[in-house]
């Protein structure tokens, strides 16, 4: 059986939504930035077990220094929202809190993971120095250039989902 | 006559041979110097030879050479897709204008033959239509002449995009993306617009028009090849009504399978 489920990616311009995106559906990554316009669609199927799996529909949204700007139509249907932050930028995560709070108020039900996203460019002081900030609101450090941790996120998501 | 002298008639009687093969070989290599020092000389030697060579080589191309240079030429015109359009985009452009141009002459001599029938009940019944819905005669001959046919459905659940059930004849699209991409460009359109009420109808893309038909929690994506005008989209409209309403999709939503099948039974046929 296959579960179709709209996943959302939000966050701030370049800190890598779409490259998170292209390391999970194609593995592949480019040093190259193109700003994403709009919206993208992309999907991937997860086989989670010999009878079940979950088909990813992702939406790559257009980055936005506030999530309030983000169009709501484009949120409408969401099974699940990754809220993505660049770990080298501190400008990207200053504000997360009330961000990851703006998600919670209005979308409560919707399952939501925090990722940071290029965790090959800082060293374990730097994650300890922004620790305050970064709470128990994080949930994955990923990197989408080595491919650190992408798949185990969808994996966890998908078996949130099913 | 002293000894010397004896000596040397002796030496003239016996080295005579030696002599005049001396002088040959002397004379042989003479022209060799020539045939090679001269380049005409040498190219008359040689070019037969080459000639030669080279044909057996041009005959041999086919079989040593050919599967290496298609080899290069497949990998060439994969790796540079773009540069090939680029460079075929002229000639492909006049092969298409061109058949174009022979397509538009053929339906050119096809209304001129509908027209020239006006008095016949077909004709009259046309124009009857024509003043009735308001749709131009010329646009409901070409309706006649062109081959609509619905190509695919796609009911698509609202907001978040995901397929609810879906048939096609030919399309080999992913139907999860273009039920994503229409749901996207729906929601811009509509919000650009700032209307609640009002939605986005249909979609032109390339050759196939994109119906969309609006009920509570789902949408109706039919797209279509072929002649597209008020009259189909206002009997494919009821055509849908007709689906839904008969089949009852709002109650089995959930029975995927179930919906593909209703979906294949009532739209494989393409007459509206």
């Amino acid at each position: 059986m296959i579960a179709s489920k709209k996943i959302v990616l939000i966050g701030h311009f370049g800190v890598g939504k779409t490259s998170l995106i292209r390391r999970f559906v194609e593995n592949t990554f480019s040093e190259d930035y193109k700003v994403t316009i709009g919206v993208h669609i992309s999907k991937k199927t997860l086989e989670l077990s010999e009878d079940q799996s979950v088909s990813f529909i992702i939406w790559d949204l257009e980055g936005q220094d506030d999530i309030k700007k983000t169009r709501v139509s484009y949120l409408l249907g969401t099974h699940a929202f990754i809220y993505v932050f660049d770990l080298s930028r501190p400008s990207t995560f200053e504000n997360l809190k009330s961000e990851i709070n703006y998600l919670h108020e209005n979308y409560s039900k919707i399952p939501l993971k925090v990722v940071g996203n290029k965790v090959d460019l800082v060293n374990k002081e730097y994650l300890t120095q922004y620790n305050d900030e970064f709470d128990d609101l994080v949930d994955l450090f990923v990197s989408a250039k080595n491919g650190s941790r992408v798949e185990s996120l969808f994996s966890k998501l998908a078996k949130e989902l099913i | 006559m002293n000894q010397d002298e004896k000596l040397s008639i002796i030496k003239d009687i016996l080295l005579t041979d030696e002599r005049e093969f001396t002088s040959s070989i002397e004379k042989k290599i003479k022209s060799l110097e020539k045939t090679i020092n001269e380049k005409e000389k040498l190219s008359g030697k040689v070019d037969p030879i080459i000639d030669d060579k080279l044909n057996n080589f041009i005959k041999e191309i086919p079989k040593t050479l050919g599967p290496t240079i298609t080899k290069t030429l497949k990998e060439e015109i994969k790796n540079s897709q773009d540069a090939v359009v680029e460079a075929l985009f002229p000639i492909i452009g006049k092969m298409i204008k061109r058949y174009i141009q022979h397509e538009m002459k053929l339906l050119s001599d096809k209304i001129n033959t509908q027209v020239n029938n006006t008095f016949s009940f077909k004709g009259i019944f046309r124009k009857a239509k024509s003043k009735a819905s308001g749709v131009n005669e010329s646009d409901l001959i070409l309706q006649e002449l062109s081959n609509t046919k619905i190509e695919q459905v796609i009911i698509i659940e609202k907001g978040s995009g995901i397929v609810l059930a879906e048939f096609s004849k030919n399309i080999t699209t992913d139907e999860d993306m273009v039920a994503g991409m229409l749901t996207a460009i729906k929601s811009f359109v509509e919000d650009a617009f700032k209307k609640e009420s009002q939605n986005l109808q249909h979609i032109d893309y390339d050759l196939y028009h994109i119906h969309l038909q609006n009920f509570s929690s789902f949408y109706i994506a039919v797209v279509i090849s072929g002649a597209y005008n008020i009259i189909y989209q206002d009997k494919l409209e009821d055509k849908i009504l007709d689906f839904t309403s008969k089949q009852k999709v709002s109650d089995i939503l959930n029975n995927k399978t179930l919906i593909n099948q209703k979906l294949e039974d009532f739209f494989n046929d393409d007459s509206i």
